[in-house]
């Protein structure tokens, strides 16, 4: 398998720029996923290294060797579709052995590759259907088998299990994860469902506007965002945020007031530059962060729902405008209309009125 | 009585008329075909026994094989080329982004609206100069890019999956090759519509063919058919099953396409 490279690569529409210089490294054997908003650029900059978008600048590497201007099948890619793009006319094992048709490959060699694939994929019984005949899943793993066959150095997935229903998601996300540790394959993939990317990926690269936004593993980007905007994508549910104004900044410690809480205080130790003092910040904290009152800063909030899961429950609940997020372990809440919480100064996250974090 | 029940009463003497006006025609035609000239004339509506006299009076005017194999020659030929050449325009007027390509499709669209009737003498004036007057390639030529079927195909590409063009690329696949392997399948029941509203144009096509085809040897059975209603006592027991037998080619053709252009006129508005 091998590694990619994206070096300032930019790609404008005329005078419109969708990606603004991503400079990014894939290993290889590395499962790297690019999540973001809708627009955000994502599939674009995939489509730029399978080759079916031009590069507008910037240097795109796989393998070591410059691909900015080579033809998409000579790229050593291979891309499985959100709509699957099966070819509707032929059967599932046409469907496999296309490229390698195309490629020129004598038939007994394609016809061992595809009974590979099929195998590996389960989809042995099914090669002689159309896709029309198939399910979703299967068409998604027909999809998938069209690109193994092709043995290629990286895998693109474009958003793949978007249009299946909730539970074969998860199935075949599993799927996606097995394959990946018997291929031992370099796969790009893109989605922008932040639960994929969580339990997919080595590597989260986190797009927004055209930009990446913060590179690194999922639990990186989960405990320690570089902004607001990653803090608020990356979690399920998302990190709860809390305006606030720095009261004093010094010693390593910015004191903030929590300006819709009746300015209730938390100091927060900051190792870089402090925050000036009455500089507006907001406050992020994960609702499974919140401690019992009386812990840190106490917060008292009115309950607005609380959604029992079983195992654990949600509280969404209300104070000074803001709505937040609490999870709790108890199964009972009682019916309480009220909750108090506190906010443990080490787990909450600090970022400037820019979004950026203070450390 | 209610109203509901009035009202489809109401539409089903309507569907009934509608439905005799369509089909009486037919059966007047096949019912002539069977009858003496003086029967039809009188307005016999049954069928007769003068079949096989008919046809052998039509055999002795017209050279039959001859007059089919130059109109299916003509037909099949208009259909395969206009198919071609309009289907590649409908592609790449659809496919390839450009910034001239809406000014041309609409300059196109305004050609639409010129009548063939002020086209004609110009056309005949091109065809006579580069001498192809009274040859089928004259008849041909002009037709096989009709901004109809390029309009027709180029709305239904817009139903054309991208990412079929995209996977195509990916497979190692050429822009003709992606058009013959993936399109051209994937298209098959526009092509099918298609192929019956060309052939049945180059099938009953009259004024053109009158034009530019002159001697005997090159007529199509429209063409013939005229002849026949020239006469200074014309048969109409001939000249209705000569119309008959005109008529069939396009009927088999419907019908064995049928299914497909009922799909793929779906699929042009969908």
């Amino acid at each position: 398998m091998t590694s990619l490279s994206l070096k300032g690569i930019r790609k404008s529409y005329g005078s419109l720029p969708v990606i603004k210089g991503v400079d990014l490294s894939v290993d290889s054997r590395e499962f790297v996923v690019f999540v973001g908003p809708s627009g955000c650029g994502k599939s674009t900059l995939l489509r730029m290294i399978a080759g079916l978008e031009s590069i507008t600048a910037g240097e795109l590497e796989i393998g070591g060797k410059r691909m900015n201007d080579v033809d998409p099948s000579k790229r050593g890619i291979a891309m499985v579709f959100q709509s699957y793009a099966l070819y509707p006319h032929m059967s599932v094992r046409d469907n496999m052995g296309f490229a390698l048709r195309f490629a020129g490959k004598p038939k007994d060699e394609i016809a061992r590759q595809v009974n590979e694939a099929a195998r590996i994929l389960e989809l042995g019984p099914l090669l002689d259907r159309l896709p029309a005949q198939l399910s979703g899943g299967q068409r998604q793993r027909v999809a998938i088998g069209r690109a193994i066959v092709r043995h290629p150095d990286v895998f693109l997935f474009d958003e793949p299990l978007s249009n299946l229903d909730a539970e074969l998601r998860v199935h075949m996300r599993i799927e996606l994860a097995r394959l990946h540790r018997e291929l031992q394959a370099t796969i790009i993939y893109v989605t922008h469902d932040q639960v994929e990317a969580m339990t997919l990926a080595d590597k989260i690269v986190v797009l927004r506007e055209g930009e990446v936004s913060q590179v690194g593993t999922p639990l990186q980007l989960y405990d320690d965002p570089n902004n607001l905007f990653v803090a608020g994508f990356i979690g399920s549910p998302k990190m709860n945020f809390l305006s606030g104004e720095v009261v004093d900044a010094g010693a390593g410690t910015a004191s903030i007031a929590l300006v819709n809480h009746g300015g209730v205080r938390l100091t927060k130790p900051i190792g870089g530059p402090l925050p000036r003092k009455g500089e507006m910040v907001t406050l992020g904290i994960r609702p499974e962060h919140f401690g019992v009152a009386g812990a840190g800063t106490d917060l008292t909030l009115a309950v607005d729902v609380a959604e029992h899961l079983g195992s654990t429950t949600y509280v969404y609940a209300n104070g000074g405008g803001e709505r937040l997020i609490i999870q709790r372990e108890e199964r009972h809440m009682g019916d309480s209309d009220t909750i108090a919480v506190s906010i443990p100064s080490e787990a909450a996250l600090l970022f400037d009125s820019a979004g950026k974090r203070l450390r | 009585m209610s109203f509901a029940l009035l009202r489809r009463g109401g539409v089903y003497v309507f569907l009934s008329i509608a439905t005799f006006l369509s089909v009486f025609p037919f059966y007047w035609m096949a019912v002539g075909a069977t009858n003496q000239s003086p029967d039809i004339v009188r307005g016999k509506l049954g069928f007769g026994g003068n079949l096989l006299v008919n046809f052998q009076h039509l055999m002795t005017q017209v050279d039959l094989p001859r007059v089919f194999g130059n109109s299916f020659f003509i037909a099949v030929v208009s259909t395969l080329l206009t198919l071609i050449v309009s289907s590649l325009a409908g592609y790449g007027f659809e496919m390839f982004r450009s910034r001239i390509r809406e000014r041309i499709f609409q300059l196109l669209l305004l050609l639409l609206s010129i009548p063939f009737a002020a086209l004609m003498v110009p056309l005949f004036v091109m065809i006579s100069r580069a001498q192809l007057n009274n040859t089928f390639t004259a008849v041909i030529l002009p037709g096989i890019a009709s901004i109809f079927i390029v309009f027709y195909f180029r709305q239904a590409t817009k139903a054309f999956p991208r990412e079929l063009r995209d996977a195509a690329r990916v497979d190692g696949l050429k822009e003709w090759q992606i058009f013959l392997f993936v399109y051209m399948p994937t298209m098959r029941s526009t092509y099918a519509a298609a192929t019956i509203i060309v052939f049945m144009n180059a099938w009953n096509n009259y004024l053109w063919p009158l034009i530019v085809l002159q001697t005997p040897d090159n007529k199509t059975i429209t063409l013939v058919i005229s002849t026949l209603t020239a006469a200074y006592t014309p048969d109409y027991g001939v000249i209705l099953l000569a119309t008959v037998l005109a008529t069939a080619p396009t009927l088999v053709i419907f019908f064995v396409l049928q299914r497909q252009f009922v799909q793929g006129m779906l699929g042009a508005v969908k």
